[in-house]
């Protein structure tokens, strides 16, 4: 336990069951340990249970079993206020009929700290979220992202050593909340203390966190950080809702020094070696991003599977061939649009072959 | 800011004149064709009342002049009401009415404390009661719910009636509940108390003015008028995202500093217009005091407008009620106004 900012262990939270309701699990059983001023982000879709976990740690939900431990401490019974947390919401949940300052400044009003220090603290607090003049407005006077800055300065003044939340930029405009990534991620690294992240945006995860648990379910399917977790989804979900994949069911064969053969019908074809690998002649799914794959001419002597031009979507910044494989399967491969680099080269009906380095594809576990 | 015309020769002008009344219509016409029929009976069943209520203001209007029509000229020179001028007003503020137990300033201050004494309680039973009912914790509060807005659902003279009934010396309710309790713990309270007759007051000092009847009709109009303040409140409670207490919490918030902080700001800006408005309703709470108190003991719980209606019921002073309506209407105006400036009745916080 010691060493973890925060660690979570058998985690459940069951909802209902009174009156006859069916139980419902929105948390079931999560085991992890976040480490001391890391960024790390909770990511899943919607009713995954990373907003429940999240509130489980921050003490608005009692866990159904297991334990939350904050800086060692088992927290089962400590309220919210008591707990070395604060959290920024979604909606900022800003006091309305409040000025900016003294929203800033709520927390330390309530602690009685003595005026001039709530002074000096909230324009210290304002100052790190780049807002120092507004403290005078009212927040509806405030754009979304500057009620955003608020909401982190009241959390940040009250020095929480771990700082949760809860898709904190999902209201905002793509622009601003590309900005305000990149800002979060800064303040982070200044204030250096834990930040715990929920989001159902995975280009977000991946630019901000140190590590990323992916959630579905109310289960932990995947931890790692955002390279790990892009480049080697451990199953279909991780693949699908991280990027997009291709996946192309094969039969192992033996593993090589130059990699794992996978069978395809009658191919055959070399994809990374696990780490443990399963017997040969287990059936596995190979996951591969559309972007590493590669199209060539048939007859090319390449590492990969032959097939034939479907559909060829010109989309900007890439071109997306969609190829059918001799077993049938739809492969989607991004080529981007440099050079007249596969534009032109192929077109609808065509027989390719696509092509992959033997690193970029790997078995999924399910 | 210099204007750039738009057409090459509009010259100097602005170049979006504001269209002439006649325009205007003439763009309109069929919306005006819509609300003709309304605007008509607007026009007869409320504006025209209340011009001829100001001109009977000014008459010494009594019974005879209702002989008077305007639309038969031979009425006119026999049955026209003489103009007294502001003699009507005169009358009333300087309690020259031949009324009983007729002084304006003493009805003003009942009317007044009657009002504000409503509105206090009718506000911290309404919040209160809105607030318990808002903890998820209660057991049935839909039921409760439904059942408190009843009061407010019934027909006012209704639930006046029956409260005269349960103040009925003899066979009301609230006597013989005294009787009952005398009976079950022993205790003495008077079974035969006349409600609308005593005239010592309860309380001495400074709240002497205050029959028992006061107190009497301000319980039934307690019982009619808070549901609609707590209705108000638990849409506004409704209203107040629970993140908002989350955020307090955290930052160690307690529930009373919740309350004090956050609720009751933030229903504040639900509450002021339902206050002025419960003001109005209450000051002039007509059936209340008419039905159940009919302003005994000597007039004592007469407030201003059901002093204006015996005027015309029993004295048949047709102007000089119409001269009393326009009384309470600008003593009503006048706290409408400055209440909406201190308050700031119309602003409101985006949550």
């Amino acid at each position: 336990m010691k060493g973890y900012s925060v660690e979570l262990k058998d985690l459940v939270k069951v909802y209902g069951g009174e009156h006859g309701d069916p139980r419902v699990g929105a948390v079931n059983g999560i085991n992890l340990g976040i480490h001391p001023g890391e960024f790390f982000t909770l990511l899943g879709p919607s009713g995954c249970g990373k907003t429940t976990t999240l509130r489980l740690v921050g003490g608005f939900e009692t866990p159904t079993s297991g334990e939350v431990y904050i800086e060692g401490q088992a927290m089962s019974h400590v309220p919210p206020y008591n707990r070395p947390v604060n959290t920024v919401f979604q909606n900022y949940a800003l006091f309305p009929h409040l000025t900016v300052a003294q929203n800033v400044a709520f927390g330390l009003a309530i602690k009685r700290v003595d005026k001039k220090e709530q002074e000096r603290r909230v324009q210290e607090a304002l100052e790190m979220v780049r807002l120092p003049d507004v403290g005078k407005r009212k927040p509806a006077q405030l754009s979304g992202g500057q009620q955003q800055r608020v909401a982190l300065a009241r959390a940040l003044i009250n020095e929480p050593s771990v700082l949760l939340l809860d898709e904190p930029l999902g209201a905002l405009d793509l622009k601003l909340r590309k900005a305000m990534q990149i800002e979060l991620k800064q303040l982070q690294k200044e204030v250096g203390i834990t930040f715990i992240y929920v989001t159902h945006d995975q280009e977000e995860a991946l630019t901000m966190s140190d590590r990323i648990a992916v959630m579905a379910e109310g289960s932990i399917i995947q931890v790692g950080d955002p390279v790990g977790i892009y480049e080697q989804p451990a199953t279909r979900f991780v693949a699908n809702f991280i990027g997009e994949s291709n996946f192309i069911e094969g039969v192992l064969g033996g593993t090589g020094s130059d990699g794992a053969v996978v069978e395809v019908g009658a191919e055959r074809a070399l994809i990374r070696p696990d780490a443990e690998p399963w017997p040969a002649g287990t059936e596995v799914t190979v996951c591969v991003r559309p972007e590493k794959l590669m199209l060539y001419p048939p007859a090319t002597e390449c590492n990969g599977l032959s097939g034939t031009v479907r559909e060829v979507i010109y989309i900007g910044t890439d071109t997306e061939f969609v190829v059918e494989l001799a077993n049938g399967v739809r492969a989607v491969a991004r080529l981007q649009n440099i050079d007249g680099r596969g534009l032109g080269e192929f077109a609808v009906g065509d027989a390719v072959r696509v092509g992959w380095a033997m690193w970029d594809a790997h078995t999924l576990e399910d | 800011m210099a204007v750039r015309p738009v057409a090459a020769d509009a010259g100097p002008k602005p170049v979006f004149k504001r269209p002439s009344l006649r325009e205007r219509i003439k763009s309109s016409r069929t919306a005006w064709l819509y609300i003709a029929p309304a605007a008509l009976i607007m026009l007869f069943v409320t504006l025209f009342p209340y011009i001829y209520q100001l001109f009977m203001a000014f008459t010494d209007y009594r019974v005879r002049n209702l002989r008077f029509n305007l639309l038969n000229p031979e009425t006119w020179a026999r049955y026209a009401p003489p103009f007294v001028g502001l003699d009507n007003f005169v009358r009333i503020l300087t309690n020259q009415l031949t009324i009983e137990n007729y002084d304006f300033w003493r009805l003003l201050l009942f009317n007044i404390t009657w009002t504000v004494a409503n509105i206090v309680f009718h506000v911290a039973l309404g919040v209160l009661i809105a607030l318990v009912l808002n903890s998820k914790t209660v057991l049935l509060r839909r039921v409760y719910r439904a059942l408190f807005v009843l009061p407010w659902a019934m027909p006012g003279y209704v639930a006046a009636l029956t409260w005269r009934n349960m103040y009925d010396d003899r066979f009301g309710a609230i006597n013989q509940l005294f009787g009952v309790i005398n009976r079950l713990i022993g205790t003495s309270f008077p079974t035969d108390t006349r409600w609308f007759v005593i005239s010592e007051p309860p309380i001495g000092g400074l709240l002497s003015f205050l029959p028992l009847a006061f107190y009497a009709v301000l319980l039934a109009n307690i019982w009619l008028g808070w549901p609609f303040m707590s209705v108000v409140a638990t849409g506004a409670l409704q209203s107040i995202p629970k993140e908002l207490y989350e955020a307090a919490s955290i930052d160690g918030a307690s529930g009373w500093q919740q309350l004090r902080k956050v609720t009751l700001p933030l229903i504040r800006p639900a509450m002021v217009p339902a206050i002025m408005l419960g003001t109005i309703w209450t000051f002039n709470q007509f059936s209340v005091i008419y039905f159940i108190s009919q302003g005994n003991p000597f007039g004592r719980t007469e407030i201003l407008i059901t002093q204006a209606y015996k005027l015309v019921a029993e004295q048949r002073l047709y102007g000089v009620a119409a001269a009393f309506s326009i009384v309470v209407f600008f003593i009503l105006l006048s706290f409408t106004l400055i209440n909406n400036r201190v308050t700031r009745a119309t602003e409101a916080y985006d949550v």
